[in-house]
C-alpha cells in the first residue's frame, strides 16, 4: 500500500533522509521510531508530496507521491507533527473548510471524534490549547474516513486519558482494515498498536522488525550477587546467557527465558547469594539502545 | 481549477484588510471629488498617488498571506492534505487577489461616478492643467481601468514572490522593496511631470508609469496601448509564481 524505496533527500550537514526503504501492507500498522531529527517527519513529508525525493521514490497505492499527490489525498488522512491551524477561524469553521476541501458531504466521523475527545469546537482556533488544537487536527485527519492514515506523533500534547482514547481509536481503525503509518516517541503506544516497527536514525533506516517477534523475544534479566568469589566464578562458568559478569561487585546478569527458569533456580540454589534482582526487558529498553549512540544492547548496565 | 472552499476562506481571512483599504480609498475619493478645497487636487493627489499607494499596500500584505505566510506557518499542510492540487491553490489565490482589486476599484469608481453626477467637475478647475470641458463618466471609468491594470501587475509581482519564497521574511521583503520602489519612483516622476526636470527619469523605474490618467483627460488613446504592458507583466508574474509554487519543496 505504502512503498518507500531508496528515498534520499540530503539537506546538507548530514541531515535529511538517506536510502530509506520500507513497505506498509494493506491493513498493517507500521510504527516509525527514532530520535529527534532522525527523519521521520521528513519521510512523511515526502509521502505527502510536500517534498520531492532527490533520488528514490515514494508511492502510495502505486501512485507517485510527488506527481499524483492530489489523487492520493483522496485516500489519505494526515496528521501533521506540528499543528499550525489556519488563522482567523473557529474550530468548527476549520472543520467545515476541511470538509468542503475534501469534497463536502455530511461528516459524521469528525462529529463523533469531537464528542469522543470531548472537544467543543466553537471557540477561535487561536485561543485553543495545544491539546485542543491537536484534537481538531485529529478530527480533520479522520474526516471522510480515509483508508490510509499518516500520523506524525499523533498523541503528543494529549493528556494521558486522551492518549488512551486515541490508542483505542487507532485499534478500532486497524480492526476496520485501515493502513497506518505512525511515528512516535512513546513506546507504550507503539507497543500497543504496531504490527511492525521501523527504526530510523540519522536519516537511515536501522532496522525493521516484527513487533510480535520482539515481544516474543523479550525475556527477563536476573542479576545475582554472590557472597564469595568462588561461587561467583563457578556460576559464571555455567552455561547461561550472560550479559554481565562483574568481578569487583561479584554480580552476574543473566538472560533467562521462561522455559529455562527451572534450570536457573536449581543452579543458583547451591551458592551463597547476597542479592537477587529481577528485571524484565521492556520494548522501551530494547529500543533505547538504538537511541543512544552506544549501540551495544549489553552496554546498558544492569548491575 | 478554482477551489470554492479555499476562495471562501481567502475572502474571509482577508476581509478586514480589504474592507479597510476599500473604505479608505472610497472615502478619500468622495472627499477629493466633492469638497471644493480639494477638488483641484483630485487627479494630482488622489488619482496620482492614492490609487497606487493604497492598493499597493493591500497587495503587498495580501499576496504574502495567500501563499508564503501559510507555507511559513505550516497551515498550508491542511489544504494540501486534501485532494486540492497545488495548481488549484495558486489559481484560486490569484483569482481572489485579482478580483478583490476589481471589487475595490469597482466600489471606489461607483462612488466617484455618483459624486460626479451630483456635482460635475470642470477639468479647468484642476491644478496644473489647461484642459477644457467636464469630467465625464467614461473618463472616470477609463482612469480607473488604467489604474486597476497597473495594480493587478503590482499584485502579480507580489504574488510571484509569495509563491517563490517559503518564508514570510523574504516574500514580504522582496515585495515590500518592489512596491516601495514602484510607489516612490512614481511620486518622484510625478514631480518630474510637474516641472522638476531632474526627476523625470524616475518614470522608467516604475510600473505605475503605464497608468496614464493624463492621456484619458486629454482625450487621447495612449492609455489603451499602455494597458498591454502591465497585462503582460501580470500574466508572466502569475505564471512564474504558479510554476515555482507547483514544483518547489514545501517545508510543511
Ligand atoms: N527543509 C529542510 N531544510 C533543511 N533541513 C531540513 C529540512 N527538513 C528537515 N531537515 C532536517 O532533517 C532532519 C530530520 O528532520 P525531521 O523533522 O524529519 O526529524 P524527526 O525524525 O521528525 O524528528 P522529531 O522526532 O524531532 O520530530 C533534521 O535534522 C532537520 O533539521
Ligand atoms: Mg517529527
Amino acid at each position: 500500500m505504502i512503498n518507500v524505496n531508496e528515498l534520499t533527500h540530503d539537506y546538507g550537514h548530514g541531515r535529511g533522509v538517506f536510502e530509506v526503504s520500507f513497505d506498509v501492507d494493506k491493513g498493517e500498522t507500521l510504527g516509525f521510531l527514532g530520535p529527534n531529527g532522525a527523519g521521520k517527519s521528513t519521510t512523511m513529508r515526502h509521502l505527502m508530496g510536500f517534498s520531492k525525493p532527490q533520488s528514490g521514490s515514494a508511492t502510495i497505492d502505486g501512485l507517485d507521491c510527488t506527481r499524483q499527490s492530489s489523487e492520493i489525498m483522496k485516500r489519505v488522512g494526515y496528521l501533521p507533527g506540528e499543528v499550525a491551524l489556519p488563522d482567523g477561524l473557529t474550530g468548527a469553521g476549520f472543520l467545515k473548510m476541511m470538509n468542503e476541501l475534501r469534497g463536502g458531504g455530511i461528516d459524521r466521523r469528525a462529529q463523533e471524534l469531537l464528542e469522543r475527545f470531548k472537544l467543543d469546537p466553537s471557540g477561535s482556533v487561536k485561543r485553543m490549547s495545544i491539546g485542543e488544537k491537536r484534537k481538531l487536527a485529529v478530527a480533520a485527519a479522520f474526516m471522510g474516513d480515509p483508508e490510509i492514515l499518516l500520523l506524525d506523533e499523533p498523541t503528543s500534547g494529549l493528556d494521558p486519558i486522551m492518549q488512551e482514547e486515541f490508542i483505542s481509536l487507532i485499534k478500532e481503525e486497524k480492526q476496520r482494515g485501515r493502513t497506518v503509518l505512525l511515528s512516535s516517541h512513546i513506546f507504550a503506544e507503539v507497543e500497543a498498536l504496531c504490527d511492525r516497527i521501523a527504526i530510523i536514525k540519522d536519516g537511515r533506516l536501522v532496522s525493521t522488525v516484527d513487533a510480535a517477534e520482539i515481544r516474543h523475544g523479550l525475556n527477563n534479566i536476573i542479576t545475582v550477587g554472590f557472597e564469595n568469589e568462588k561461587d561467583f566464578a563457578e556460576f559464571g562458568n555455567g552455561s547461561f546467557d550472560f550479559r554481565l559478569r562483574d568481578r569487583s561487585s561479584l554480580k552476574c546478569s543473566v538472560v533467562v527465558d521462561d522455559s529455562d527458569i527451572n534450570r536457573f533456580i536449581k543452579a543458583i540454589k547451591r551458592f551463597a547469594i547476597r542479592s537477587f534482582e529481577e528485571h524484565s526487558v521492556t520494548l522501551e529498553e530494547y529500543f533505547m539502545h538504538f537511541y543512544k549512540s552506544n549501540k551495544t544492547f549489553g552496554g546498558v548496565s544492569y548491575a | 481549477m478554482l477551489s470554492l472552499p479555499l476562495l471562501k476562506q481567502s475572502i474571509k481571512s482577508n476581509s478586514v484588510m480589504w474592507g479597510s483599504m476599500t473604505g479608505v480609498m472610497t472615502l478619500l475619493c468622495v472627499q477629493f471629488s466633492s469638497l471644493d478645497m480639494t477638488r483641484s487636487l483630485l487627479f494630482t493627489i488622489f488619482y496620482g498617488m492614492m490609487t497606487t499607494i493604497l492598493p499597493g499596500i493591500y497587495v503587498l500584505v495580501t499576496a504574502n498571506k495567500l501563499l508564503a505566510s501559510q507555507v511559513d506557518r505550516g497551515s498550508m499542510a491542511y489544504v494540501l492534505s486534501t485532494p486540492t492540487k497545488r495548481s488549484s491553490v495558486t489559481f484560486t489565490q490569484a483569482f481572489y487577489l485579482v478580483n478583490s482589486l476589481v471589487a475595490m476599484f469597482g466600489i471606489q469608481t461607483l462612488a466617484h461616478l455618483l459624486v460626479n453626477r451630483v456635482k460635475p467637475l470642470a477639468l479647468g478647475e484642476l491644478a496644473y492643467s489647461s484642459l477644457a470641458g467636464e469630467l465625464t463618466s467614461k473618463m472616470i471609468l477609463q482612469v480607473n481601468l488604467s489604474a486597476l491594470m497597473v495594480c493587478i501587475a503590482l499584485a502579480a509581482v507580489c504574488f510571484m514572490f509569495s509563491g517563490v519564497f517559503n518564508s514570510t521574511k523574504y516574500s514580504i521583503g522582496m515585495s515590500g522593496a518592489f512596491i516601495g520602489v514602484s510607489i516612490l519612483a512614481n511620486m518622484l516622476a510625478m514631480f518630474g511631470n510637474l516641472g522638476v526636470e531632474g526627476l523625470k527619469n524616475f518614470k522608467y523605474l516604475t510600473l505605475c508609469s503605464f497608468y496614464d490618467y493624463q492621456s484619458v483627460l486629454a482625450g487621447s488613446t495612449d492609455w489603451i496601448s499602455k494597458l498591454i504592458f502591465p497585462a503582460a507583466i501580470a500574466l508572466a508574474a502569475f505564471a512564474a509564481g504558479r510554476l515555482v509554487f507547483a514544483r518547489k519543496d514545501l517545508p510543511l
